[in-house]
């Protein structure tokens, strides 16, 4: 708790209760409650509902060991050695995480033989490329938490450096194995654009099949159905998760050692040099395949495909709503997360309910909010069904967890001392926010916007449901695209693919620039 | 015993040791002094194996371990902080480099007792390594050292943070255990009383070198 802003918690608290309620609380609970009228709840002995429950958790589980296990030497080589390039092929390894998930899809649709086309391993391929910069990310900034004087000690008493590992750096890394662990399976368990587009009719999620039910076979109630069983299936994960995720608060300190150095040994040099290349070539393909695909008709090149992109209206249109949509995302998210983070940081521990709050439409699913909006505001005077309003507001609900997550531990390490000093020199509440706060939690403001931008970009699950007819995005555009036949027609779908991409590689860019150097 | 001969270490193209040689006697405990930044630590990793050096050769009872990897040259390591692993209790801690050499559990379970018994702290063995004193988290680290059988024990101002009491304290056991022992040290610290209270020969780093 910040003492000289406690009075304004409540204040803050507000706007991002009020969304949440709105938006997310009341559209789950109506799920529930209409669902309880059903009399559909047989869908879940239903053979095909047992199959698609079956291949959601199969895929999920291999994907994540894969994930996991391919992310352990990247993040080894990235916690502990200094070589040339390693900054960029931190920012790289990220860029398949802010990826659409649609382009995704495209990108191994067109990168991967078409045997495997329409399989579960083409999705558990596009799951792997798509979850494993952050697991690299997160078991990295934790591997960095490690003294590396523990090593030493270890060495020292005989440990080799396989042993080393097993003995020390795993079990300390454990915690975070389990976290990244278990985002990742709750990413591939809820995947919507991946499975959609690589994986046929022959393959479904719980998610693509709720999507299916309610906009394909008009099963409302079945769909209902299956967004409770995913809703349960999540919440029993993340609670028996943080059940027995619980740290000794002493293993790990906050601190960030310098364990990073230059190799010392050949064998470290050509792990080193294999890892990262290896690592940013897998990056790399998929995205030049999608590239190819975008200047090649009939196996020439031809530019011809993007002169269209932008003279074709259909197409400029997806492309300024998407961007409208983006800069509205990044205005409401990054308030409404802003306002989240310094409510639950300033305030007393009542406060903390926010947290919560604010992770829910992770729990949710996209695909559920999406679903939970059009059937809960669809009576007068709430009819929103139609109004553009809605996907803007879902893709800042989709958005909202992963900002305030972004904000909230820059206004919590900002030391109270240069409030207290800055006070004492005289300066009023306000001034006091907007000369230390503000300045300090600026670069992470703009890397939640930023994040917030892709994420907006890239919405396609509950969009899904909330597209009419003028309110097209580019995601929404390159899965109909696909659809339709016609060589041009599917390179139209590469080509905007490809902007997607650029627009992910600048905006990554963007934030790991800022956070060099807010470091 | 211990013979380093003209090592040289050099950081980003900043020597840290120049030529420096240094010969230690079986049983003999050394302490090492010199200001901050005049490389002692960086000798005693260099003796551990943590570091690489330039060039130099490193002995230890005849046989050449300059580039014999840390695991494998049985040297042991104290650090100022102790070190020791977060995720293992006491027992286990000192137990470590005994697991690793696949002792039995049986031989294992009464070299941890002795091990504890010689630091006095039997009755902390199932203990979680962060709820111990300053005091007895160094014992413990001492210890661990110690039941690994090192041919030379390195202790890198395994006194300095400490009270003055507690010091005094440790010192004196310090001692005692290395000579009952008949332990090879080499003890590094600022502090020129306690390296004489401690050590059979005290150097001055600076002086080891030849530029």
């Amino acid at each position: 708790m910040i003492t000289s802003y406690r009075s304004t918690s409540k204040w803050l608290a507000v706007v991002p209760v009020v969304a949440m309620l709105t938006f997310v609380v009341a559209p789950a609970l109506n799920i529930f409650i209409i669902s309880l009228n059903f009399d559909s709840f047989a869908i879940l002995t239903a053979q095909t509902t047992r199959s698609v429950v079956w291949f959601t958790m199969w895929q999920a589980s291999i994907s994540t060991i894969l994930v996991v296990f391919f992310a352990i030497p990247i993040a080894a080589v990235t916690a502990n050695f200094d070589f040339f390039g390693r900054r960029a092929l931190i920012s790289l390894i990220s860029v398949p995480f802010i990826l659409p998930t649609v382009v995704v899809g495209v990108a191994f649709l067109e990168f991967l033989p078409t045997s495997i086309h329409q399989s579960a391993s083409a999705i558990i391929i596009a799951h792997i490329y798509f979850n494993f910069g952050l697991v690299v990310r997160i078991i990295s900034s934790r591997w960095q938490q490690i003294n590396p004087d523990l090593d030493d000690v270890a060495r020292t008493l005989g440990a080799s450096r396989t042993r080393l590992f097993l003995t020390v750096t795993l079990p300390l890394l454990k915690n975070s194995l389990r976290s990244a662990g278990l985002l990742v399976f709750l990413m591939c368990f809820t995947s919507y654009g991946v499975v959609r587009i690589l994986g046929g009719p022959a393959r479904s999620t719980i998610e693509t099949e709720i999507y299916f039910r309610a906009m394909q076979l008009g099963d409302v109630s079945g769909a209902l159905i299956l967004s409770i069983l995913q809703l349960v299936v999540v919440g029993v994960l993340i609670l028996l998760t943080t059940q027995f995720g619980t740290t000794k608060s002493a293993e790990l300190s906050q601190m960030v050692f310098s364990r990073i150095r230059k190799p010392q040994t050949s064998g470290q040099i050509i792990f080193i040099t294999s890892v990262a290349s290896i690592s940013a070539s897998v990056v790399i393909m998929p995205l030049v395949s999608v590239v190819r695909r975008s200047i090649l008709i009939g196996q020439k090149i031809n530019f011809s495909i993007w002169h269209s992109i932008f003279t074709d209206e259909e197409i400029f249109k997806s492309l300024m709503t998407s961007l409208k949509y983006a800069v509205l995302t990044i205005i409401v998210s990054t308030t409404i997360g802003l306002f989240g983070a310094c409510a639950v940081i300033y305030g007393s521990a009542r406060y903390r309910f926010l947290n919560l709050l604010t992770a829910l439409p992770v729990v949710v699913s996209a695909v559920t909010l999406g679903l939970g909006l059009i059937i809960t505001f669809d009576v007068n005077p709430i009819d929103w069904r139609g109004a553009w309003l809605m996907m803007p507001i879902a893709h800042c609900l989709v958005a909202i967890p992963i900002v305030t997550r972004i904000i909230s531990p820059t206004i919590r390490d900002l030391p109270n001392g240069l409030r207290d000093a800055s006070q004492t020199l005289g300066a009023t509440t306000w001034q006091m926010w907007r000369t230390i706060d503000l300045r300090i939690i600026k670069p992470a403001l703009v890397s939640a916007a930023a994040i917030a931008c892709a994420v907006s970009l890239g919405e396609f699950g509950a969009s899904s449901f909330l597209v009419r007819r003028n309110n097209e995005t580019l995601p929404l555009m390159i899965s109909r695209l696909l659809g339709r036949p016609g060589e041009i027609i599917q390179a139209q779908a590469y080509a905007i693919a490809t902007l997607l991409i650029v627009a992910c590689v600048v905006i990554i860019g963007v934030v790991d620039h800022l956070g060099t150097e807010k470091h | 015993m211990l013979d380093c001969r003209n090592l040289v270490v050099t950081y980003e193209s900043t020597p840290v040791l120049q030529n420096l040689s240094i010969y230690i006697d079986a049983g003999e405990i050394v302490a090492l002094i010199g200001p901050s930044g005049s490389g002692k630590t960086t000798l005693l990793r260099c003796i551990a194996g943590l570091e690489v050096v330039d060039s130099g050769t490193i002995h230890l009872n005849g046989e050449e371990i300059t580039t014999r990897s840390a695991n494998l040259r049985r040297i042991g390591l104290v650090f100022q902080d102790n070190q020791l692993f977060p995720h293992l209790n006491v027992a286990r801690n000192i137990s470590y480099s005994l697991k690793i050499q696949g002792m039995k559990q049986k031989l294992i379970d009464e070299k941890v007792t002795e091990a504890l018994e010689l630091v006095g702290l039997t009755h902390l063995s199932q203990r979680e390594v962060f709820k111990l004193s300053g005091g007895e988290a160094k014992r413990i680290a001492v210890a661990r050292a110690l039941v690994a059988q090192p041919k030379v024990l390195l202790l890198d101002e395994p006194l300095s943070g400490l009270d003055k009491e507690l010091h005094a304290r440790l010192l004196d056991d310090l001692g005692n255990l290395l000579r009952l022992r008949g332990t090879t040290a080499v003890h590094v610290t600022h502090d020129q009383h306690e390296a004489n209270a401690i050590a059979d020969r005290v150097l001055d780093i600076r002086n080891l070198m030849s530029f």
